[in-house]
């Protein structure tokens, strides 16, 4: 049974309302934590790993760099025999012209 | 905010047996006013009472896979709401004291409904402390029980009657000061 103070304490302490929009405004931070949290978990998840796994995976990379390396040094090879190929073949055409020319000025003096 | 809805609706269809928990977004449409009313009741702040109460619901979304019963989810809330509250209130209380010359002055819609006894009241209240003001809050606007209190707040029944008989003294004792006459 209740006092009549405590029953004007009970009138005095009713419940008041938020603002309108304070579910809205409660379920859009909640979809940005969860999507904050989804962010943090694949690193999460890379990072916790067990160590063969991650083992295998940096292997898996290391391979892949090695390989890539590999045909780009053969390419680099490539390019610079065809342009030592092209050096080689104008400076036959060079000496050929220069020796045509020693011909015809020996065969004009005779 | 479709997918939320969506996955906190399926997670409550999977409860059988007893009554079926709300969705996430029917709980805080549900129960927004009463975490609300807590925190204001304790930081009479509009502000910071809408931000603690978010702050509130925040933690609910993250525990909702814990929430067994709509009972658990009035008493998880309850129970959150006021220990936040009363943490914030700490907080304040340090930068400072609060007085009835800093708390908020009654809004317009508050003095139509509100008699003087009442708004005068709500600020002494406010001015309690902080285990006084939670075992008053609890007890007069959420009604509960001495024992769900005590379970709520971790105490005794006896130590949870002694505060209510305290603060209710200390109480009286403001009102017939300030009105000249005695309430019983």
């Amino acid at each position: 049974m209740m006092t009549p103070f405590e029953e004007e304490l009970k009138r005095a302490l009713h419940r008041q309302e938020p603002s309108a929009d304070f579910t809205a405004r409660v379920l859009a931070r909640c979809e940005a934590a969860t999507n904050a949290e989804a962010r943090y978990a694949f690193w999460q998840r890379l990072w916790t790993l067990p160590t063969w796994r991650l083992g295998l995976a940096t292997g898996a990379v290391a391979l892949l760099m090695l390989g890539l390396g590999t045909m780009y040094e053969q390419h680099e090879h490539e390019v610079k025999g065809m342009a030592a190929k092209r050096q080689l073949l104008l400076a036959m055409h060079i000496a050929g012209t220069k020796l045509q020319q020693v011909q015809q000025r020996v065969n004009e003096s005779e | 905010m479709a997918v939320l809805l969506a996955a906190t609706t399926s997670m409550a269809a999977t409860r059988d047996g007893q009554a079926v928990l709300p969705s996430f977004a029917t709980a805080v449409e549900t129960h927004k006013s009463m975490v609300y009313s807590i925190a204001w009741q304790f930081l009479r702040d509009r502000v910071a009472a809408d931000e603690l109460a978010q702050d509130v619901f925040l933690q609910l979304h993250k525990n909702w896979g814990r929430i067994e019963s709509p009972v658990h989810l009035m008493f998880w809330l309850r129970k959150v709401a006021t220990h936040r509250a009363i943490d914030a209130a700490r907080k304040r209380k340090a930068q400072a004291e609060t007085s009835l010359e800093e708390t908020d002055e009654p809004t317009v819609l508050e003095r139509v409904h509100d008699s003087f006894l009442s708004s005068y009241l709500q600020r002494m209240v406010a001015s309690l402390p902080e285990k006084q003001r939670s075992v008053i809050v609890l007890r007069y606007q959420e009604e509960m029980e001495l024992e769900e209190i005590a379970k709520l707040l971790s105490m005794n029944v006896s130590t949870v009657k002694t505060q209510i008989s305290r603060a209710l003294e200390l109480l009286r004792g403001k009102v017939s000061r300030r009105l000249g006459k005695g309430i019983d």
